[in-house]
């Protein structure tokens, strides 16, 4: 089981860096006028710009190292089947020796390094994904609950069917719908307004936690409204499915009351296609940071993605993209560690 | 659910899901040829963003977007483009993925085998092809080795029995683990970070990111099915490998796709949507259901655009998810 | 239970609302930014709003003065004597003001000058910009006897110089340069070297000096002369500056407009969505919102519950709304079917579906309000699809099924399409491209619209891949220097038309040249009928500028130079007896 589990850490980090590695050989590949990004007005084409040199931009090409090979081979042409070595004096081995040293780059906007930008993003989107996860998963197991009913109940009565449509659609709307519904239902002026659209964190007693919780209500809500409904609905077919299995009889003739049944009978049994959606409920909560973030004005990573994608500013990109696939490992290792919490089958086997 | 399908009114559930879904594609498909009162892509710049209008002379049914372009043509056309691109990306998705997962299903790492000559000449269509350091030479080198292994096979025993095992499953899982490494919005985001695509791009890129899914419960479908006695029997009657594959489990072991197909198109037009939203990939004067929905922000007021498109594009996702369902 | 969330939500509810009427009583005035200034070094100054924000931090030789329109002394005592050296050279002499001091009390010298000129071209710092844009000053003469007095030499004898040259920070050569090491070297000397890094150890010293005190994301550390110092920065959330309590402006009398700094702090609120923006502004959360789209503004002026609270400006800016053609394209070459496809945009409506009928439509680049050198008797251009048809025709142009051909030509045909560039994300451009593309269509010219990137843009432009560009131009009032846009010398950096006749060239330079107002109305009279009749470009409208502000703000002065208000200079009218300025 161990071993087992330390394979599918090694092949997610391998898949991590593999993807990053193909990010960011692409990126560079196709990395056009990154020089002129930084050197034009970046607003609109000023008549009063004096014309940048070919040596501005040779110099600022050499600055931000552009100016090497990308990797470790290239190809010489097109047409002669000539590949030529670069040793180590290419880009991409700079970025992995970086890596390995713990340094993400530095971004192409504004030259600062990546890791001290990505760690302030972090500082406002963990406690945005976190209260979301956590959030979210009590209410699937809430609402998986309710919607299975009991061993006795019919399967779908009106007012579940009515839960389980709304869940399915919720399911199918895009998160930037959510979003601006919310946003548009809690903070406009002309419905109710309640939710402050942005508050000024600049305060001399430093953040106010009242302000800032208040404005983290809705991006959770909209991020728990997105992921509920693929925690919620596999969580109520297979405590469904257990609810048909003859220990549930069992117990049930023993005078076991429903709830406790419920609760301490089926969920332990129902709960790893629970864990099995869990594994991806982090990468979906940073997939669904990307449109809330932009939607509440938050400076975190998602928004940070976004930005930079439009910018062109690879580095950042790719550095995000690590990110990424970090969190789906952790995800990964947290949801082969509570399989192993849950089923004690596993957790003897080890 | 199936209890409840028994009521009379709620009968009716799948065929509405058809019906509706039957609508949106012959609307789609049909758009360039409908009577329609005003064309796509043209702006009526004297009433942008207006709701809909039928007293007045300039009708627009369903009211004009951010660019004054009518949404009811808008609506038509961007239901073409649902129909033109994310509905042949799910099938190609699920052709590849069936593929795929099937043959790495049945075959795992060890069961298909290349003959030596068959290897040689891979060997050398990839050499010539990535150019590598020979270049031509070696390639003639090593289709003339694989000649003279094709001659020596039924000659020489130790020749005809050595063949090299395709790592199929190891290949399948490593693709899919790559392409699964990160959630498909932010992969398409960053591949998006560089020039503008066109639709055969989007299109490739939108079945490069669909079709693991399928993939995967076709070779779970596929684990279970070679296990079965008709398999086995076939062997026994004498067909080749590829023909049992092709012709008998295959087809067994695409089965769940029935269900799940309905699910991975309505995965794709949200991702499509999203990225409309996002303003990624398309150019303003293809219309389509995100664009519309994108102009919420800048408009919040345009009530009209909600109701239409987003009610559009949510009849069209709930109508794929009954069909699943009923397809269970 | 119950009870502590209750009491814990009334906290957190009564807290968020104290904080409203905090920031009227302590002059503080909060604007709205769409992106971070990223960058706060005066060397590079990626974009306006690090522009802005270095206005505040230091001080140059000339500002703008945004209420005249014209620049004034700042740190110079008076307008620089110009000296004709020559016939390629000027000379312009400063006079620092006495009263201008460093905030540690050693005086602003001509020495602070001289090391800013050559730290902007000292090889090795992130300097490309400033280098690029100041390489026409080549020497700088001081003078021994009077500490704040020197001389620029500037290559070039254009008259915009008295005017032009004044524009950048100075920075106190103490900081970084204690020992005086650049001294030993002369501004043409510095500017000769090429941008990369020197060997020389005195440069290199310097160089990571500057790079160890990282002025970027640290000002403090090569503070400047002006009023205000910034105390806090998060990126991509806000920045605050407070007033210096003892600034060396405060006792100039009469104060000069341009060294003024009532607020006594300057909140800037990154906030990129407009929404929100607006929604922040309606709940006084946000004091100025500059830069509003036509919907944004027209929203907030209808809606009922906050109108009364808000001022709102609506002013011409010198913001030209333009499409070029490719003169360089075989279909383009022909000024007749350059004149055909102008007529196909519809400037009129146009005018009416981005900016609600605000803005100025305009015959030729120069604004219609500036009576002097408009040329009224140029035609406003229209939309005319008939004449479109005539033109194409009289051009040689002929329909078939397939679209338009040449009538003769030599070798196979090449029929008439556009493939028609604008950036990306501007949804005025995309209306105008799809406008154009519709108004095509009907006539059988296929357009291909192609948004991009603003940081591909220019060299797709530079590269000639394009037939038509639709962008917003820039212009100033008050210089007419058309070099960057129309000459042949500027071909292809700037100027992306490749346009350019030997009749222009003259014309461009001469209007450059000339001081006399009689002599410039005529050759400008005469360029507006020439570029009517070649037209490379077309010229579409000026686009109004707009701005809503909390209605008990005053004294913005909003105006159509960038960025539209001036912020040093707000005053809160908290007694709200004076009523808000003319819309």
């Amino acid at each position: 089981m161990r071993r087992w589990l330390l394979l599918q850490l090694g092949r997610a980090g391998l898949a991590a860096w593999a993807t990053a590695s193909l990010v960011f050989i692409l990126s560079r590949l196709l990395a056009v006028g990154t020089e002129d990004a930084m050197l034009s007005s970046g607003n609109d084409l000023q008549v009063r710009t004096a014309s940048t040199s070919a040596v501005a931009r040779q110099a600022l090409r050499q600055r931000l190292g552009l100016d090497e090979p990308v990797f470790y081979v290239t190809r010489i042409s097109r047409n002669s089947a000539s590949w030529r070595w670069h040793g180590t004096h290419n880009q991409y081995h700079h970025w992995l020796a970086g890596l390995l040293h713990g340094q993400l780059g530095w971004s192409y906007r504004d030259g600062q390094p990546i890791g001290p930008k990505l760690r302030t993003a972090l500082v406002y989107t963990l406690p945005l994904a976190g209260l979301a996860a956590v959030a979210a998963t009590l209410v699937a197991l809430a609402l998986g609950l309710v919607l299975a009913g009991g061993p006795l109940a019919a399967s779908l009565t009106s007012g579940r069917a009515a839960l389980h449509l709304v869940l399915s659609s919720l399911q199918g709307i895009p998160v930037f719908m959510l979003a601006l519904g919310l946003l548009f239902l809690f903070a406009n002026p002309d419905a109710l307004d309640l939710l402050p659209a942005y508050s000024l964190a600049d305060n001399p007693d430093g953040l106010l936690l009242g302000a800032y919780l208040l404005q983290l209500i809705m991006p959770v809500l909209t991020l728990v409204l997105a992921v509920l409904p693929e925690l919620a609905l596999p969580l109520a077919a297979a405590l469904r499915h257990e609810l048909r299995a003859d220990y549930v009889t069992t117990a049930r003739a023993k005078g076991v009351p429903a709830a406790s049944l419920l609760r301490r009978h089926a969920l332990p049994n129902a709960l790893p296609p629970l864990l099995t959606s869990f594994a991806s409920l982090l990468p979906s909560l940073l997939a669904g940071t990307v449109v809330v973030e932009s939607v509440f004005s938050l400076p975190g990573v998602g928004r940070l993605l976004a930005e930079a994608a439009a910018a062109h500013d690879y580095p950042v990109v790719v550095a995000g993209v690590l990110v990424t696939a970090g969190v789906r490992l952790l995800g990964l290792a947290l949801a082969d560690a509570l399989y192993a919490l849950a089923d004690p089958r596993i957790r003897l086997a080890l | 659910m199936s209890r409840l399908l028994r009521r009379p009114h709620l009968k009716a559930l799948p065929l509405l899901a058809v019906g509706w879904l039957v609508a949106v594609s012959t609307a789609g498909l049909l758009a360039p040829w409908l009577p329609l009162p005003f064309a796509a892509g043209v702006p009526d710049l004297l009433h942008v963003a207006e709701p809909p209008s039928w007293a007045a002379a300039p009708q627009h049914w369903l009211g004009t977007d951010l660019f004054g372009r009518d949404v009811l043509t808008e609506l038509l056309f961007g239901a073409r483009q649902v129909v033109l691109l994310s509905l042949p990306a799910t099938v190609l998705a699920a052709l590849i993925g069936a593929l795929a997962g099937g043959s790495a299903g049945f075959w795992g790492n060890r069961g298909c085998r290349l003959p030596l000559a068959a290897g040689l000449v891979l060997l050398a269509a990839i050499w010539w092809l990535i150019a590598l350091p020979g270049g031509g030479q070696v390639a003639c080198l090593l289709l003339a080795a694989a000649a003279l292994a094709w001659w020596a096979a039924p000659r020489l025993l130790w020749v005809g029995r050595s063949a090299w095992p395709l790592p199929l499953d190891s290949l399948f899982q490593a693709a899919v683990t790559l392409l699964g490494a990160v959630p498909r919005l932010v992969l398409v985001l960053a591949l998006a970070a560089g020039p503008p695509l066109s639709t055969g791009q989007l299109l490739l890129l939108l079945v490069a990111v669909a079709w693991p899914e399928p993939a995967r419960q076709v070779r779970a479908q596929m684990l279970q099915v070679r296990t079965l006695p008709f398999v086995e029997a076939a062997r026994a009657a004498g067909l080749t490998t590829g023909r049992i594959w092709f012709r008998h489990a295959l087809p067994h072991a695409c089965r769940p796709l029935r269900a799940t197909v309905p699910l991975s198109l309505a995965g794709l037009i949200g991702l499509e949507t999203t990225l409309a939203f996002l303003g990624v990939g398309r150019p303003p004067d293809v219309s389509s259901w995100g664009q519309l929905l994108s102009m919420l922000r800048q408009e919040p007021g345009a009530w009209w655009l909600l109701v239409s498109a987003g009610g559009a594009l949510l009849f069209t996702l709930l109508a794929l998810q009954q069909l699943a369902r009923s397809n269970r | 239970m119950k009870y502590v969330w209750i009491c814990l939500l009334l906290a957190i509810g009564s807290s968020a609302c104290s904080q409203l009427d905090k920031h009227q009583k302590h002059k503080i005035v909060r604007i709205r930014w769409v992106r971070d200034p990223e960058n706060l070094s005066p060397l590079v100054q990626p974009n306006q709003n690090a522009v802005d924000a270095l206005n505040l931090l230091h001080c140059s030789l000339l500002q703008l003065d945004v209420a005249t329109g014209t620049h004034v002394p700042a740190l110079a005592d008076s307008l620089p004597s110009v000296h004709l050296v020559g016939d390629s050279l000027t000379e312009l002499s400063y006079q620092l003001r006495r009263a201008a001091t460093w905030d540690n009390g050693r005086p602003v010298l001509a020495t602070d000058v001289a090391f800013t000129l050559k730290l902007y071209q000292c090889p090795g710092l992130p300097n490309e910009r400033a280098r690029a844009q100041l390489s026409f000053i080549r020497a700088i003469k001081l003078d021994t006897a009077a500490p704040r007095r020197f001389t620029l030499v500037c290559r070039g004898q254009a008259p915009d110089f008295r005017l032009e040259t004044g524009d950048f920070p100075v920075l106190p050569e103490t900081t970084l340069d204690a020992k005086h090491t650049l001294r030993r070297y002369s501004l043409a000397q510095l500017a000769n070297l090429p941008g990369l890094p020197s060997r020389d150890t005195a440069l290199s010293a310097l160089v990571s000096r500057y790079q160890h005190a990282d002025p970027s994301h640290h000002p403090e550390r090569l503070p400047g002369c002006g009023a205000y110092r910034l105390r806090a920065w998060e990126i991509d959330r806000f920045l605050t500056f407070v007033r210096k309590p003892h600034w060396w402006a405060d006792t100039l009398r009469p104060t000069p407009f341009v060294l003024q700094a009532r607020p006594r702090q300057l909140t800037y609120l990154i906030i990129p969505d407009e929404t929100s923006a607006a929604l922040a502004l309606r709940r006084h959360e946000l004091d100025v919102l500059p830069q509003l789209t036509a919907r944004a503004f027209k929203h907030l002026r209808e809606d009922d519950s906050t109108k009364q609270e808000l001022s709102f400006y609506s002013l011409a800016s010198y913001e030209l709304l333009m499409a070029g053609f490719n003169t360089r394209q075989p279909i383009l070459r022909d000024s007749l079917t350059r004149q055909a496809l102008a007529r196909l945009f519809d400037p009129a409506k146009l005018l009416q579906a981005t900016q609600l009928g605000q803005g100025l439509r305009t015959a030729s680049l120069v604004h219609p309000g500036n009576r002097r050198y408009y040329n009224d008797s140029l035609a406003l251009p229209i939309y005319d699809p008939r004449q479109t048809v005539s033109l194409l025709k009289q051009a040689g142009w002929q329909r078939q099924a397939t679209g338009w051909v040449p009538a003769k030509s030599k070798h196979t045909p090449q029929p008439l399409k556009i493939r028609m560039r604008y950036r990306a994300d501007d949804a005025v451009f995309a209306t105008v491209g799809l406008q154009f593309k519709s108004a095509a269509t009907a006539l059988g010219i296929p357009v291909e619209l192609l948004p991009t990137e603003a940081s591909s843009l220019t060299t797709a432009l530079q590269e000639g891949d394009f037939d038509i560009y639709v962008r917003k131009l820039s212009s100033t009032p008050f210089a007419f220097d058309f070099t960057m846009l129309l000459h042949s010398r500027a071909i292809p950096k700037s100027n992306f038309t490749k346009f350019s006749t030997r009749t222009t060239d003259r014309l461009i330079d001469a209007i450059a040249a000339t001081g006399a107002p009689a002599q410039k109305r005529k050759l400008l009279r005469r360029f507006q009928t020439i570029i009517q009749q070649q037209t490379p470009l077309v010229p579409l409208f000026f686009l109004p500028y707009r701005l809503a502000t909390a209605r008990e703000l005053q004294h913005l002065y909003p105006s159509g130079y960038k960025p539209g208000y001036y912020a040093a200079a707000a005053t809160w009218n908290i007694a709200g007896s004076i009523p808000a300025a003319a819309q």
